[in-house]
């Protein structure tokens, strides 16, 4: 958990905005270190969540949580979290095990065609409160996906994908009065016309148009740096409070490892712009701080 | 024209409200219904995007008596047992069927947020001949619609476009909560009129034009423009007098040798050096016919 990303985005595990859908993606960088944020934030607001983990193993997530202070296993068997290892539940429907005990979630690896409804009714299942005893020890329910691009690769339509979140923001962010947030990947370039339109771009275009919050990791456009890693992009939308529309904010990061025990170091200055607009002047660079972290966000490829 | 198109849409007139992830016209369509309701007008909203409390509670400031909610926002492809309206449903009879369950001695404004959803699923035909059947059959005063461009073929965008009497394209401004509004409109006997506005929505959806950034489709060229003189205020001088013209006449050009210059140039000054040359025969000697000296 970044407490300097928690202060930029105004939440923390004390207090967060509810019935909010955060879109994390990245293009030609990394935002897996966002996933593991709100993973650990909501673990430590006593949430419950629901974490369709489809990249990687659990170990690696419990990995990278522990670093964070937080334990996944611990989290799971208390019953906070409900962990769909989607490499694993993929296995056991491809070579089926004479003890099939694998969930109906991943069916859609069978037909992409049906769609994703089972694994909308297990995110239900999972999230909907049976009543009694559980509502007063959880707070509001959390859906994280890290990613939803991977079940473009297995095979699912963009419009099936669209369809499966709409279906978790009606039910998790109106409902519930929950939160929820997913990872999609563009590995093209932004420009890109016509050519990407029924992939991930098309992904990115339509839950863009869904989610109250956009957080957009990319390399800097400048090129490799020393000093700065890449650049988040922060956007929110649809603030009627307000009375305003979006409001986007630059800021740019840095991983730096301190000592292998002690936690890695992340290096935050925030450079405001307006809208697009990438200032680049470095009298705009006005936040300049260190947040804590106790992992890398190391990934291994697909 | 964007106050104009606010305050009233024609019967059977079809607005498209256009836009893209960067900027949403939501907060558009929110004046638009509340500036319908302000005009005590029922209003038809069918919701695929925004759930009822998130509409009405962007709603605020307005009277949501004759507000009607139609809620396609929880089971829109009826996953689970009870939908209130799937996408299935977005045909003439069933829309009408459901305008009509309030009596009303005044045809109401039907609202679809957002068509890009209906069209995910329905096919653009399909979806366009509902929308012509529900502006000709009466049952509805007006319909306007949110579309986001971004999310279809350029193709199914141009079909509904051309469909529409009005098409409002929004985009972001230049500063703050600016945005630009282009804007469409198609009068009943043809004529199209095109323009383009800088506007803010104030927190009671009020809208408020800021410029306009217009140059409308059919201007004529002004007049004014034509006549003038592209020579009038130079400041240099195009033409000669005599005098000048004289003058000029007189004046020897440099590297112009005349006589004069000439013999100025050339006048050997005494004690100066000098070139004597004495022609010789064998100077003259012709490469090409060697034999030239001979006396043949």
């Amino acid at each position: 958990m970044y407490t300097e990303l928690n202060s930029i985005l105004n939440s923390g595990p004390d207090s967060f905005t509810q019935g909010e859908f955060i879109l994390l993606s990245d293009r030609q960088s990394d935002a897996s270190f966002l996933v593991h944020h709100f993973l650990s934030l909501y673990l430590r607001a006593r949430c419950k969540v629901c974490f369709l983990g489809l990249v990687q193993s659990f170990s690696h997530y419990s990995a990278v949580s522990q670093r964070l202070g937080v334990s996944l296993t611990q989290a799971k068997e208390k019953g906070q979290l409900i962990f769909l290892e989607g490499l694993n539940e993929s296995l056991t429907l491809l070579i089926p095990q004479k003890t099939d005990t694998g969930s109906e979630a991943m069916d859609f690896i069978r037909d992409p065609t049906v769609g994703l409804r089972r694994l909308f009714e297990f995110v239900r299942c999972s999230l909907q409160s049976s009543g009694g005893e559980e509502e007063d020890e959880w707070g509001p329910p959390v859906l994280l996906v890290d990613d939803v691009s991977v079940l473009l690769s297995l095979g699912v339509s963009a419009g099936a994908v669209l369809d499966f979140s709409h279906y978790c923001r009606a039910t998790v962010c109106s409902q519930l009065q929950g939160n929820m947030v997913m990872l999609v990947r563009c590995n093209g370039e932004e420009e890109e016309d016509g050519g990407d339109e029924e992939g991930s771009e098309l992904l990115l275009k339509g839950l863009t148009h869904q989610c109250s919050l956009t957080l957009n990791v990319r390399g800097l456009p400048t090129g490799y740096c020393r000093d700065i890693h890449g650049q988040v992009e922060v956007c929110w939308r649809r603030k009627e409070g307000d009375g305003q529309n979006t409001q986007k904010k630059l800021f740019q990061y840095k991983f730096s490892p301190l000592e292998v025990a002690a936690p890695l170091a992340l290096l935050l200055s925030g450079v405001r712009g307006r809208r697009s607009e990438v200032p680049e002047e470095p009298d705009n660079q006005e936040e300049r701080c260190t947040f804590t972290l106790a992992s890398g966000p190391r990934r291994a490829a697909l | 024209m964007l106050p104009e198109l606010l305050q009233g849409v024609d019967a059977g007139g079809l607005i498209v409200i256009q836009d893209c992830a960067g900027y949403s016209g939501r907060r558009l369509l929110q004046s638009f219904i509340s500036a319908a309701l302000n005009r005590d007008e029922t209003v038809h909203v069918i919701g695929f995007e925004v759930s009822e409390e998130e509409l009405i509670g962007g709603l605020k400031g307005s009277s949501t008596q004759r507000l009607h909610f139609h809620d396609a926002f929880t089971d829109p492809l009826g996953w689970t047992d009870h939908p209130a309206f799937t996408v299935r449903q977005f045909n003439l009879d069933e829309v009408t069927h459901l305008v009509k369950q309030t009596s009303l001695p005044k045809a109401p404004t039907l609202v679809i947020d957002s068509l890009s959803w209906i069209l995910r699923h329905v096919s653009p035909a399909a979806v366009c001949k509902t929308l012509q059947q529900l502006r000709k059959g009466g049952a509805v005063r007006a319909v306007i619609g949110l579309l986001h461009t971004d999310m279809h073929q350029r193709g199914t965008v141009g079909s509904l476009c051309h469909l529409a009497t009005s098409v409002i394209t929004v985009a972001p401004g230049m500063k703050g909560d600016e945005a630009v509004a282009k804007i469409t409109k198609r009068s009943k006997s043809g004529k199209v009129m095109l323009d383009e506005e800088i506007f803010h929505i104030r927190e009671d959806l009020a809208v408020i034009v800021q410029s306009k950034a217009s140059h409308t489709g059919h201007k004529q060229p002004d007049p004014s423009e034509k006549e003038t003189d592209p020579t009038a205020n130079l400041t240099f001088n195009l033409r000669l007098s005599d005098t000048e013209r004289e003058a000029k006449k007189k004046l020897a050009l440099p590297f112009v040798f005349s006589k004069e210059k000439k013999t100025a140039l050339l006048h050997s000054v005494p004690g100066s050096g000098r070139i004597l040359y004495e022609p010789d025969a064998n100077d003259d000697f012709d490469q090409e016919d060697p034999d030239d000296d001979l006396d043949v």
